[in-house]
């Protein structure tokens, strides 16, 4: 059970790492929304359901209700974060910021 | 001017940096603070209040006028944007803007022309906010009362966990402020007003205010809440409980209508026709 708990706890670590990195690394504006919406809600789901198997192992209801709680934020994470994404988004194009392209940053000037 | 500010800020600074090297160091068993109503505190809180977290009883109880003078300050925070931002008297923007419900199709109408008459098939939509967002408002639909239930259980649960009046009270705001940046501003003014956002800011105060004078009606001291035992008929230790709930109610309903106040002037610029 340990095992299953530190795979988890690095897949996560790993979505968290791979979402900080891309967010340095991508060139604009929407591409880096994409890794800030998306690897940080796969990696808290991953460290999320890492921690409530990590509780669960003493079974009693005190740890059994502690779960619950966790399942409910990973269930309220992946609600909010992916709206507030693509509130951002919306904003972005409402207020007419070019999406990046590979022909070059001039299309970000106009 | 710049330079002067500069020196100005370096000497106090420096005057104040030379004060802390006075103060005991950090954990000092030693310290005046540490010595006289800590261990009081620490020992005593369980047995006095019978509230679990210290925090709570050394906020609400031992150090009431502390924070009923804290809730004063947030009540006059709100009411001094009120008086600073909002504008009375009705100015017109240059154009609004309408949506037709049934096709989707946003009108622009200027100031001069006849607005569509009240109907279901027109709404009034906001000149920032054109897009009818779906996923937002649903999204915010969910959110919202799960927000303000967690909210309560902050308010009521402060006695046992971390938490309390003023933590539970800018959430319930802030469940507040989503619903009117999902929907509009005029759908958020229908649930709650901005005169019902005022009056609650007063009222929050005013529960603090006469749960410590309850305590000198019933004869003892402002704020002392065992003396509210007569009045429910449980012992003193539970009454200093149930008061500080009373108060932390106090203080949740003053925070959460003066964020409510604060938005509503801030995010439409005091004029309430329109917000962001």
């Amino acid at each position: 059970m340990n095992i299953l708990v530190i795979l988890l706890l690095f897949g996560g670590l790993f979505f968290f790492t791979g979402g900080s990195i891309g967010i340095l690394r991508f060139p604009d504006f929407y591409t880096r929304l994409h890794p800030a919406g998306k690897l940080d809600t796969a990696g808290q789901f991953l460290t999320m359901s890492a921690i409530s198997l990590y509780i669960m192992q003493d079974f009693t209801l005190h740890t059994f209700l502690t779960a619950t709680k966790i399942v409910l934020i990973v269930i309220f994470v992946y609600l909010t974060s992916p709206t507030a994404t693509h509130a951002i988004m919306d904003a972005g194009v409402r207020a007419g910021l070019k999406p990046w392209t590979k022909a070059g940053r001039h299309d970000l000037a106009d | 001017m710049k330079t002067l500010g500069i020196i100005v800020v370096l000497l106090f600074g420096s005057l104040l940096i030379y004060c802390t090297l006075d103060f005991p160091p950090w954990g000092d068993p030693q310290a005046p603070a540490s010595m006289h109503v800590s261990p009081r505190y620490i020992e005593r809180t369980m047995q006095e209040t019978s509230v679990p977290n210290i925090v709570t009883a050394v906020l609400a109880d031992y150090r009431g006028y502390d924070t009923m003078f804290e809730t004063v300050v947030i009540f006059t925070a709100g009411v001094a944007c009120f008086f600073l931002l909002r504008i009375f008297g009705r100015i017109e923007s240059e154009s609004r803007m309408y949506r037709h419900i049934p096709t989707g199709i946003t009108l622009r109408i200027s100031k001069d022309a006849e607005p569509p008459r009240e109907s279901r098939e027109f709404e009034r939509i906001d000149l920032a906010w054109v897009p009818y967002d779906v996923v937002v408002k649903t999204s915010c639909r969910i959110i919202v009362p799960f927000c303000q239930l967690f909210a309560l259980y902050v308010i009521a649960h402060g006695h046992h966990s971390p938490g309390g009046g003023f933590q539970g009270g800018v959430i319930l705001g802030a469940s507040v402020i989503l619903f009117a940046i999902s929907n509009n501003m005029r759908l958020s003014f229908t649930r709650i007003s901005e005169k019902m956002a005022v009056l609650l800011c007063g009222l929050g105060v005013l529960i603090y205010a006469v749960t410590g004078a309850l305590g000198t009606l019933l004869g003892s001291n402002y704020l002392d809440y065992g003396a509210l035992s007569r009045l429910f008929g449980v012992d003193p230790v539970t009454a200093r409980s149930l008061g500080i709930l009373f108060v932390e109610i106090g203080v949740g309903i003053t925070v959460m209508a003066v964020i409510i106040t604060l938005y509503y002037n801030l995010a439409s610029a005091g004029r309430h026709d329109e917000g962001l």
